[in-house]
């Protein structure tokens, strides 16, 4: 039982990272390689944050997400000027820089949290306490499930209102055609931030959840694989929809338990596992380029 | 100083071959080429098996480039060739691509495992020319840089498959209707992409060890390099590998090996927003950009 509460705290988590990247890949066409970055923002302001000032989850998660959608800036720029492999590039260059302060800001005689050393460089934060919501304590399992299973689906109901409204049909016909939009007299740069600021708060989100339910964080979780695992998760589910990226999140998190069942060694499944999604990215490519339950094919 | 300068430019050489099998891609395809990075990554582990199986090296290091530039081709030949002709977007390309260099990886990770590994037996000979020291592995690496570059650069400029490659990027229709092939030109570029990348990566672990995840870093670090220089000609690639081969070495020197990625990065970003066409490149009108 634990086994599968444990598998559908990861798929919430994972549903919430699709969900988001799905606002800026298959709605504005914004292909963004910083996500990781983003959510790991989101797991370390939890950590710091509940670990040295011991707050709560809501204002800890509450400040996460404010920090991320106010970083999304950088992101939401560049988009302002570039898209395609240019834009790309950026968020590359973006990523890379979150991964370093993460990685970097770190002292060896300083203790962690304090200003000189911030995030404890390579070795992470551990012992983050589980998720505390106004004195109630999710110490077990199913409870943090509960949690991650409301707050995914509050995420789910607060994109398909976002996508369903007006503001959605100006992000597609952005996407579409940026000129016409312009034409007639939509800010589309405003509607950038706006877009980024909500995925990458959302993204936050899901690396608190991830924090409290791991009790563990270090740079790793902020790597460019990271971000290309995100990316490939929705390319392979498909975006520009609803449904797209929860079954990209599925198939994450479906995949590894599939391929315990065949014989293959522990030590190359991780291997064996990415080699699948990457031969995922190519068969999309050739045969079915909007996903596998998508609508928008990538330009 | 003069010794982070002569690190500098060894590394800029090459960056800048590294940049080079990039752009002999991206100028006249347009294709994003990823899986250069899987070309990177596992012909230093072909040419250590070469080396182990008890072969001389100059036999390992042919055989491990001869597979590097097959693999290149397979790209072309099994994937973007057929997507070509489907019209694909240059994001379908792109992700296609990011596709076969992450198979490539994790067969490397399966086939070697994930352990860096080194090429070099012992500790490298040292060299001493007017207070600056450096390795053999430096030198050679240099040397051979320099000659990769200088005889690709001889190739593009006196003769015809050079003269039809540069018309190739320049006007890819023209030169379809002028009756040449655009398939066996386009083939031309992956094998050299291909043959670029191999010495770029024998040379990187020749000189400091290599492992099956550092592909993609090296190509990331090209293409800031083609994009800096300037990403329409052939020339700005190497003056952009330098350059980034330079700067990455006062980064090493003055805060730390940590932050060259970063500022790598950083300085991309800088370009990008002011000079966003490159060191070497013109301004293009709005409908002539891709």
């Amino acid at each position: 039982m634990n086994y599968f509460l444990h598998l559908g705290i990861y798929a919430c988590i994972y549903s919430i990272v699709a969900m988001s990247l799905n606002l800026a890949v298959g709605y504005c066409g914004l292909l963004t390689l910083a996500h990781a970055g983003y959510f790991a923002i989101g797991a370390y302001t939890y950590a710091l944050v509940s670990v040295k000032l011991g707050w709560g989850f809501l204002p800890a998660v509450g400040l996460g997400m404010a920090i991320a959608s106010v970083a999304s800036l950088a992101v939401s720029m560049s988009a302002w000027r570039f898209k395609g492999d240019f834009f790309v590039m950026l968020s590359l260059a973006v990523q890379s820089l979150l991964f370093s302060l993460f990685y970097n800001w770190f002292k060896a005689d300083a203790d962690f949290g304090t200003w000189a050393n911030l995030t404890n460089g390579p070795f992470g934060i551990a012992g983050i306490p589980k998720p505390n919501i106004f004195g109630l304590q999710f110490q077990t399992i199913g409870s943090i499930a509960l949690l991650a299973a409301v707050l995914a689906i509050a995420c789910g109901v607060i994109c398909w209102l976002l996508v369903s409204s007006p503001w959605g049909r100006l992000l597609k016909a952005m996407r579409d055609d940026e000129l016409v939009a312009r034409g007639l007299g939509k800010n589309t740069r405003f509607v950038k931030m706006q877009v980024m600021a909500i995925a990458c708060a959302m993204a936050a989100l899901a690396g608190s959840i991830y924090a409290g339910y791991v009790s563990y964080i270090d740079p790793s979780a902020a790597t460019l694989d990271e971000s290309i695992l995100f990316v490939c998760m929705i390319l392979v589910g498909g975006v520009g929809n609803f449904k797209g990226p929860l079954v990209g999140a599925v198939l994450l998190i479906a995949l590894p338990e599939v391929l315990r069942f065949v014989a293959i060694p522990d030590a190359i499944a991780a291997n064996v596992r990415l080699g699948i999604y990457g031969l995922c990215l190519v068969a999309i490519a050739h045969f079915r380029q909007q996903g596998i339950a998508g609508e928008y094919r990538i330009e | 100083m003069l010794q982070i300068l002569a690190n500098g430019i060894i590394t800029g050489g090459i960056i800048a071959v590294m940049a080079l099998a990039f752009t002999v891609v991206y100028l006249p395809t347009r294709i994003f080429y990823i899986a250069l990075g899987g070309v990177y990554a596992i012909v230093p582990f072909l040419a250590w098996t070469g080396l182990q199986w008890g072969w001389a090296w100059y036999v390992a290091v042919a055989f491990a480039l001869v597979i590097g530039v097959m693999l290149s081709l397979g790209c072309e030949l099994l994937n973007h060739a057929w997507l070509e002709e489907k019209n694909a977007s240059s994001g379908t390309h792109l992700v296609s691509s990011l596709g076969i260099y992450i198979i490539v990886v994790q067969a490397i990770a399966i086939i070697w495992g994930n352990e860096t590994k080194v090429l070099r037996q012992g500790v490298d000979g040292v060299f001493n020319l007017a207070g600056v020291t450096l390795t053999q592995a430096q030198v050679g690496g240099a040397a051979i840089a320099l000659l990769t570059i200088g005889s690709f650069y001889l190739w593009l400029q006196s003769t015809k498959l050079g003269l039809e490659f540069r018309a190739l990027a320049d006007n890819k229709n023209e030169l379809a209707l002028r009756g040449f092939s655009i398939q066996k030109l386009r083939l031309v570029a992956f094998g050299i992409a291909g043959l670029l990348s191999s010495i770029a990566a024998l040379l990187v672990s020749w000189d400091v060890g290599f492992d099956p995840q550092g592909g993609l870093a090296a190509l990331l670090l090209a293409v800031v390099a083609s994009i800096i220089g300037g990403s329409q000609s052939f020339f700005g690639a190497v003056l952009g590998g330098i350059l980034l081969g330079i700067l990455r070495s006062q980064v090493v020197w003055f805060l730390s090996a940590q932050w060259s990625e970063a500022a790598s990065f950083a300085i991309l970003a800088l370009f990008l927003v002011l000079r966003p066409q490159g060191l070497l490149g013109q301004k293009l009108r709005l409908e002539s950009e891709s």
